[in-house]
């Protein structure tokens, strides 16, 4: 891949350049308020400030790609993002929820968030930027990253159009993976020398690390389990509506048959002698992790949205991994890949039958 | 469970078949007089894709101690390549169902139009493997 070696200091005219120079129409970007960020939408390039301490800033509100699903528009949409944001972004590109010609989609290096609430609250401790030791240092005091976070192999930006990477210090290099990527570099007068961002060997120690953190997590291996797991959903589906690859216009579970009400409900109730209210939270949360089994970037949205405090990492990122498995299949790697449920082979999965 | 009580249990059991197949090799095996055990509620459907998984969890949820899906043989699908669809579709299930147990209570098979003895055979040996599994817990749970 081609790149440029950059310092932190030039990232806010980098995304000044891409709307000066007309390469995207709008930016959808970190943005810092005080000790809080969140994202903005801006036209206007005078509007960007103080980039890297956003940017990299080791906080998640919302997924940025929930924030653009659905929106089919002409105009270039850029997005600067953490990978998990990205990957979303990806599986909606091939959801045909966002339009490929339409957004360019940058990716920022991660190395874990905290909720954006505890990230407003210990901002004095955690600082703009973080590193795994001021992470690891940080659990000690007791305010620990996302378990999302913790369990995720993918915090190194390697999707998207372009990529910026975390060196040493406030080193950065900026990186085009695919045509369009570099052609918004080369816009942007950048001098573009080869550039080896593979970075192997970090990504391995970082997937041992994930990898052990998720087997130290309790496991919901049976149906009693599950049942105990969901018991204080009320079913509000928050967790739907956050999740970025979540996309139908009308959900199963907004109509009659999904969200029963009155008659319907004595009906159930007549065939199964007693009925829990609310009803349905195995249904909906089965159904559910059904529809996001292939497509599931294990963002850890749901999680943050659920009201209950139910730890949803534990459920659908670990279940969809299995289902993902089976099928070789990475979401939001590669937007030319089709997704699994929209292609076969004619011999394969026998095993599966039974 | 002892064996007085698997002997008294009669399994109810759900399944989804595909019109042009094993919805007609059922019809072979009445028709041939084959005998098979009267637990199945068949389900007909107009093509194995037609399958959603949301049907098999529903049907286990609400107390089915068996649910069946059966298709046509990959490669001869009505529809040229439903069932290659449908394959998926139950590999992504089953493995989530792997995952709470559930699995044992759901069988796929393919049985062509012309296999009614195959078909009388899988629902005498579904029956027998459903009843060892005894009756589906869900069935008492207030959920």
């Amino acid at each position: 891949m081609k790149g440029a070696e950059l310092k932190h200091g030039d990232l806010e005219g980098l995304l000044k350049g891409l709307l000066e120079k007309g390469v995207v129409d709008c930016l959808i970007l970190p943005h810092r308020t005080g000790k809080s960020v969140s994202y903005m939408l801006v036209k206007d390039a005078d509007k960007i400030e103080s980039s890297a301490s956003a940017l990299f800033a080791p906080s998640f509100s919302v997924n940025a790609a929930n924030l653009v699903k659905g929106w089919t528009i002409k105009e270039k949409v850029g997005i600067v993002a953490k990978s998990c944001e990205i990957r979303a972004a990806v599986e909606l590109i091939k959801l045909k929820q966002l339009d490929n010609e339409s957004v360019l989609l940058i990716t920022t290096d991660c190395s874990g968030a905290y909720t954006n609430q505890v990230y407003t609250e210990h901002y004095a401790e955690i600082g703009d930027l973080v590193d795994s030791a001021k992470i690891k240092e940080l659990e000690g005091k007791g305010i620990t990253i996302r378990e999302s976070c913790s369990i995720c192999e993918n915090r190194l930006a390697d999707v998207g159009d372009i990529i910026i990477a975390r060196g040493a210090g406030d080193d950065l290099v900026v990186a085009g993976l695919t045509e369009k990527g570099e052609g918004a570099l080369t816009a942007l007068e950048l001098s573009l020398e080869d550039k080896d961002l593979e970075r192997a060997a970090e990504k391995e120690k970082i997937a041992a690390e994930a990898k052990a953190k998720l087997a130290s997590l309790p496991e919901l291996n049976s149906l009693d389990a599950l049942e105990e797991f969901l018991q204080d959903c009320i079913v509000c589906k928050n967790c739907r509506d956050m999740c970025p690859v979540c996309y139908c216009k009308e959900c199963f579970f907004d109509q009659p048959l999904g969200d029963p009400i009155g008659g319907d409900l004595l009906n159930l109730a007549e065939l199964r002698g007693a009925i829990g209210l609310p009803t349905g939270q195995l249904f909906y949360h089965l159904t559910r992790v059904y529809h996001v089994s292939t497509t599931c970037v294990g963002c850890g949205a749901c999680e943050d949205a659920c009201p209950k405090d139910i730890p949803l990492t534990r459920f659908y990122p670990v279940i969809t991994q299995k289902v993902q498995e089976i099928f070789k299949y990475e979401p939001g790697k590669d937007v030319d890949e089709p997704l699994p449920f929209t292609a076969y082979e004619e011999e394969e999965l026998e095993e599966c039958l039974r | 469970m002892g064996e007085e009580a698997k002997e008294e249990f009669e399994p109810k059991i759900v399944g989804f078949t595909c019109n042009w197949c094993t919805y007609a090799a059922a019809d072979l095996a009445g028709t041939s007089r084959k005998k098979y055990p009267p637990n199945s509620r068949i389900i007909r459907l107009m093509c194995s894709a037609r399958l959603d998984p949301m049907f098999v969890l529903k049907a286990l949820l609400n107390g089915a101690d068996g649910v069946f899906f059966s298709g046509c043989h990959p490669g001869e699908c009505h529809y040229i390549k439903g069932n290659f669809y449908a394959r998926r579709r139950i590999a992504a299930i089953r493995t989530i169902l792997k995952q709470f147990g559930l699995d044992d209570r759901f069988k796929s098979y393919w049985i062509s139009a012309s296999e009614g003895e195959k078909f009388a055979n899988t629902m005498k040996s579904l029956t027998e493997e459903v009843r060892e599994l005894g009756p589906n817990p869900m069935r008492g749970k207030i959920i």
